[in-house]
């Protein structure tokens, strides 16, 4: 089964075991397991580029774009641990740190949000909690989009962001100011598209097309669970 | 929670992962990724900022994993910023900025700990640099690492609760009425 059919939360669960996992397990065997597990993972035909904003480049087969966006996030780690420590601390931080990239890469190519929302609004989560994540997530790129324009704007009007340290606060204060206000300003007209929509905190929603969840995927999340607490157990007791 | 106050968790979430592109433009050395949960917690109380922080951390970790284990420190951020909001602290720049400056020493000792177990101070660039002078100066590892943290976070905290400051007395009297903290986060109510 690939990456992409897998149940929204069997998917977080093997994100967040596999980093567990390298942390409890003994360096640096278990976070050279856990990273080639994970980055094994980067492969499987489920993970597609996502919100990694990788998007395909020449060189490289997609199926590998992926892979290649955590080994590149994964390698200044490298070379700052390489500058701060020995060598076999590097390489035990390193593993981990590599797991943990390359398990939450492939979890954002892998998880589609509108699946995780309808799998939380199936599971009795409260459609507020769904609402903040996918919110934030496209309100992210409309400011982002607004601050560049305000940036482009103010130096239509003659703001220099540059010169010495003051100048620089000022020219920050001059560009943080709109986007922040104008941001604010859109909170009532949001409050009453929810409310227009129907979305009243505690109140539960039916889900659509909520993703199937097999007694044998919630086996594997408890025993994923179970793993980690054992590997715990073993490691400090 | 109101509609209103669920409406602007993710409007400040997002103001803090976009005030990336401004710092940019400035060339300054900031991160301004805490500024969403400190003027959450100053419109609307705790109970917000802590969940405009959680949401921060959580969107920024889709960008960069690392993040997710310095939510943390977004929520202490969002309880500094409600005991700075209960006091007035957003009165005026001169009461802001040195209640920035301390929340960058808390910031830098919460966050210590967390950059030297689980990254080994390798967080950013600029960390694992400033934390390699720090080495070079003679610092412990752990001293070494709070070294490049401080560096780091110190600046960064005073020029958002300054920044907050400014947006807080910006805001229209009556949209700032609409949210239960403004008013006497800046000392009028």
């Amino acid at each position: 089964m690939t990456g992409g059919r897998l149940h929204p939360f069997t998917l977080l669960a093997i994100a967040g075991a596999l980093p567990a996992l390298a942390w409890i397990l003994p360096a640096p065997r278990g976070g050279a397991a856990t990273a080639a597990v994970a980055l094994v993972l980067t492969l499987t035909p489920g993970a597609s580029p996502g919100l990694t904003g990788t998007g395909v480049s020449p060189g490289w087969r997609p199926g590998l774009v992926v892979l290649r966006t955590a080994v590149l996030t994964a390698a200044p780690f490298w070379l700052f641990l390489l500058l701060l420590h020995d060598v076999p601390t590097t390489i035990a931080i390193g593993l981990r740190i590599t797991t943990m990239v390359a398990s939450f890469v492939w979890l954002v190519a892998a998880l589609q949000p509108a699946r995780l929302v309808e799998a939380m609004v199936a599971a009795g989560w409260s459609a507020s909690v769904a609402y903040l994540l996918a919110a934030t997530l496209s309100a992210v790129p409309v400011l982002k989009a607004r601050a560049r324009r305000i940036v482009d704007a103010q130096r239509c009007r003659g703001l220099s962001p540059r010169g010495g340290i003051a100048a620089r606060l000022r020219a920050l204060r001059a560009l943080a100011l709109p986007l922040v206000l104008s941001a604010l300003h859109e909170v009532d007209e949001r409050a009453l598209a929810l409310e227009t929509r129907g979305l009243v905190p505690g109140i539960r929603r039916t889900p659509l097309a909520p993703p199937p969840d097999p007694a044998v995927e919630q086996a594997a999340r408890w025993a994923l669970l179970l793993a980690c607490l054992f590997a715990l157990f073993r490691r400090f007791l | 929670m109101s509609i209103r106050l669920l409406a602007l968790i993710p409007v400040a979430a997002a103001i803090s992962l976009a005030l990336s592109a401004v710092v940019d433009a400035v060339a300054l050395p900031l991160f301004l990724d805490t500024t969403g949960t400190i003027l959450a917690t100053a419109l609307a109380g705790p109970r917000v900022g802590i969940a405009t922080g959680v949401v921060t951390s959580a969107v920024n970790t889709l960008r960069n994993p690392t993040f997710w284990p310095f939510v943390v420190v977004q929520i202490i951020v969002a309880l500094y910023a409600w005991v700075a909001a209960r006091a007035g602290l957003f009165r005026s720049f001169r009461t802001a900025v040195p209640a920035g400056l301390g929340l960058g020493v808390i910031a830098s000792v919460t966050s210590t700990p967390i950059s030297y177990l689980v990254f080994g101070c390798t967080t950013t660039g600029g960390i694992a640099l400033t934390t390699a002078l720090g080495k070079a100066l003679g610092l412990p590892p752990l001293g070494a690492c709070f070294f490049g943290s401080f560096v780091s976070d110190f600046g960064d905290k005073a020029v958002t609760f300054a920044l907050v400051t400014s947006v807080l007395h910006a805001l229209p009297r009556r949209t700032a009425a609409r949210f239960p903290w403004a008013l006497r986060a800046i000392g009028a109510a």
